[in-house]
């Protein structure tokens, strides 16, 4: 390893061929927190929102079926394997894969809320994720063009490989698309959705993609 | 070959812009759905320049994702509108009601055949799409998508044979080719069926 992975060094690299994962104790920190809560969505009991009648005591509780919630459920848990992978993967095309299933995962959510703010909230917000990935598959391949490998361990490793500045800026560019944590303003009314444990899956995760696309920026 | 390269960059680059500035100044929900499947098709292209294998299989997966976004926006801008299925009970034209789609589909099921593997699957899966819409159907969905789940796992159990017994190549290339061909025109034919009345 020639350079310093501002990660830490790898414990460990797992490779199928030229593609890898590898976990170093940046990536395995945020591994075990999107980990955590796809377990919390498992297991976690959907909470029931209720809404205070303006000026009097009177309040009402909103229903949610039962298939609706299934539906998220699975979609939030998929969101969490989908960060899951984002994480720990050291293969740049896999990544932009995995933040782009993020982003589908944080439109399936809420797609099944009957609430037309939500669901006009989700519409926008998904045109902007479909459209992020213009740059974050374009900076995948302007990155494969240029040094010739999409391995990060490859690109940390040798100090020859260097990425050009303007294509990790559209890397960042189509990851802050797909849901970056500070530039979700499309996504708050989405949390007008009911049903607490999944609609924070797509917080976290936009979290979680933020966190990660700074290690990889720095690293490659 | 690098000053090729910038050429096609350059040109996807403006492809990119036009989509984009098509994008910013339509204001209908359903235009701007379409025009985000021409935004697609420069990130393709960007794949596409590399010219190499990688590209090839970079692609597929690109394609796949972009597809996935487009129907699941798709399905929320109908329950968005609040637009009700429709029923379409077969098309109303008067060749389509004769024997023509019988024996255009029989032929693309043969063509499609003789290819085999993923583009044989589209082909024949075109004329089952194609007999599907054009008459009306009954099918058992259920023995459909098991028909589908078998061939996709044959498929993946040939890329197993691929990477651990690769002596037995041939085996594992039939196996793959006939997978990936029932897998892609029963859920062709899937997608004709769900066209029709609207009960699958």
């Amino acid at each position: 390893m020639g350079m310093v992975n501002p990660g830490g060094t790898p414990y460990f690299i797992l490779e199928f061929g030229d593609e890898l994962v590898y976990f170093s104790p940046y990536t395995v920190s945020l591994f075990i927190l999107a980990l955590v809560f796809t377990i919390f969505a498992v297991i976690a009991r959907p909470e029931r929102q209720v809404d205070i009648v303006f000026g009097g005591d009177a309040f009402y509780a909103k229903e949610t079926s039962l298939a609706e919630l299934k539906f998220r459920r699975f979609m939030a848990i998929a969101c969490g394997f989908a960060s899951m992978g984002a994480m720990v993967t050291g293969d740049l095309f896999n990544f932009t894969l995995f933040i782009s299933l993020v982003g589908i995962c944080n439109v399936g959510i809420v797609a099944a809320v009957k609430n037309r703010h939500v669901q006009n909230a989700a519409y926008q917000y998904g045109i902007v994720a479909l459209s992020a990935t213009v740059p974050l598959f374009g900076a995948a391949a302007l990155i494969a063009a240029t040094t010739g490998t999409l391995s990060m361990v490859e690109l940390w490793s040798n100090a020859a490989l260097a990425v050009p500045l303007v294509v990790k800026a559209l890397l960042v560019l189509g990851v802050m698309g797909e849901g970056m944590a500070p530039f979700y303003a499309a996504k708050a009314e989405m949390f007008r959705a009911p049903g607490a444990p999944y609609v924070i899956m797509c917080s976290l995760s936009s979290l979680l993609i933020f966190l990660r696309v700074i290690e990889v920026v720095l690293v490659i | 070959m690098w000053q090729e390269y910038s050429i096609g960059l350059l040109l996807v680059f403006i492809a990119g812009v036009i989509a984009f500035f098509a994008l910013v100044v339509e204001k209908d929900d359903l235009h701007r759905l379409l025009l985000l499947d021409l935004v697609e098709v420069p990130s393709l292209g960007i794949i596409a320049l590399l010219g190499t294998d990688l590209a090839e299989a970079l692609i597929l997966p690109g394609l796949v994702v972009g597809i996935a976004e487009l129907l699941a926006l798709s399905q929320i801008y109908v329950t968005k509108e609040g637009l009700k299925e429709r029923k379409v009970q077969g098309l109303n034209i008067e060749v389509i009601q004769a024997d023509a789609p019988l024996i255009i589909s029989v032929l693309l099921i043969c063509y499609g055949v003789i290819l085999s593997g993923f583009t044989g699957g589209g082909v024949a899966g075109l004329g089952v799409v194609f007999y599907f819409m054009a008459r009306g159907h009954r099918e058992h969905f259920e023995l459909l998508e098991m028909a589908s789940g078998i061939s996709w796992a044959i498929w993946i159990f040939a890329f197993f044979v691929f990477m651990f017994i690769p002596e037995y190549w041939l085996l594992a290339l039939f196996m793959a080719a006939i997978g990936i061909l029932l897998k892609v025109i029963v859920k062709m034919s899937l997608v004709g069926t769900m066209w029709g009345d609207g009960n699958g």
